[in-house]
């Protein structure tokens, strides 16, 4: 019965004293976590339609490597150390590249002449794209990640140009562009040749 | 509105509706995954997760619970299995603290009941405290926290039985201020 009674007491001490366990500091930020909320249903419902094309672009990519590797059978082989994985996603890499280095160099070229209509959208479908290759195993070698971080900082700036009125803030990308050395950096990055293959027998 | 019209619609694609739907169940949401996370920032990745999720799978609700009830088994879902990644992150992180000889300092030699109380909730079994902290503190019943852990009512009984029995223990300092 004292017994009982302890227990009682102390499990109404408890729930009294245990409110202030991890009690939240105010009110929760409705505002902040729904704009969250929408940015990320956004970008997944996009991420889906992106893996898409991916996979077609992964596709593709591996169809022009078997090509390339059928028609050089008997004297060209992959690097020893390049597995078939690795070297899709080092093509898709280099492709992506290869683009995004038209296109900056077209904005900055274009920017000059006044026209920037068309790059925010342009600039989009990039930066999915370097998300992606950031999750990628693209991304293990560090200057490549590196680059790809530079790219989707500038991708990020220009996708938030508005169409027409954004001359000041399309100066400031392209300033950070140079501080950063974006463009030089990517130019160095792209490999002569599509495809990393080597001659049977060279060293 | 009617819960069930407030479903129809954001399965219709009613944007308004959504957020009527998050407005509503936002709060309680909020503090479950603060309670049983203890950091803000935390707690906010865990609510929107389980928004985004909620809205992404809201056609296999079926009803059978209110929709809170279901909202909460979500909520459960996604902040203990979020816990579990920053627990073995944390772990990482203080075995590279040992390695190099840094020292969090012991919280044990802490007197205040606040803190004692929190180290001592803390070191329950992960089943004690999530039944604990949804029963003692946050007022779910028994029936609520089975179906949102996916266990008997018996068991979230049995559970935090065995919690406060080990809280009891860890808090004995403490008996003079709850049998006075």
């Amino acid at each position: 019965m004292m017994m009982d009674n302890d227990d009682n007491k102390f499990d109404q001490w408890l729930q009294d004293a245990a409110k202030t366990y991890n009690a939240p500091p105010g009110p929760a930020p409705r505002e902040a976590m729904w704009a969250q909320i929408q940015v990320e249903r956004a970008l997944g419902a996009r991420r889906v339609v992106v893996r898409r094309s991916w996979v077609r672009w992964g596709l593709a990519a591996a169809a022009v490597l078997l090509v390339g590797i059928g028609i050089g059978r008997g004297t060209m082989v992959p690097e020893r150390d390049t597995t078939g994985n690795a070297l899709v996603y080092q093509l898709a890499a280099t492709q992506y590249l290869s683009r995004t280095e038209t296109f900056l160099t077209g904005f900055r070229a274009d920017l000059r002449a006044g026209r920037v209509d068309a790059f925010p959208g342009q600039a989009r479908d990039l930066l999915a794209t370097t998300r992606l290759l950031l999750d990628s195993p693209a991304a293990d070698d560090p200057r490549m990640q590196a680059l790809l971080e530079d790219l989707e900082l500038v991708l990020v700036q220009i996708s938030q140009m508005e169409a027409g009125r954004d001359r000041r803030n399309a100066d400031l990308i392209t300033q950070d562009m140079d501080q950063r050395n974006v463009l030089p950096k990517l130019r160095s990055a792209i490999p002569a040749g599509p495809v990393p293959v080597r001659t049977q027998g060279a060293t | 509105m009617d819960e069930r019209d407030l479903i129809n619609r954001v399965r219709a694609g009613d944007d308004s509706a959504e957020r009527a739907l998050y407005d509503a169940h936002v709060d309680r949401v909020y503090r479950l995954a603060y309670r049983l996370a203890g950091d803000e920032a935390l707690a906010q990745d865990f609510t929107q997760e389980t928004f985004i999720r909620a809205f992404e799978k809201l056609d296999t609700f079926r009803g059978d619970s209110a929709l809170s009830t279901w909202l909460h088994t979500i909520t459960t879902t996604v902040v203990l299995n979020g816990l579990r990644k920053v627990k073995r992150f944390h772990r990482r992180e203080a075995d590279l603290e040992a390695a190099d000889g840094v020292s969090g300092g012991r919280r044990e030699s802490e007197p205040d009941l606040k803190v004692r109380m929190r180290d001592a909730i803390d070191a329950l079994p992960q089943g004690y405290r999530t039944v604990f902290v949804m029963h003692d503190i946050e007022g779910f019943t028994h029936e609520e926290i089975g179906v949102a852990l996916g266990v008997e009512t018996g068991t979230s009984k049995a559970q935090l039985s065995r919690a406060r029995a080990k809280l009891r223990e860890s808090l004995a300092d403490f008996r003079g201020e709850w049998i006075a």
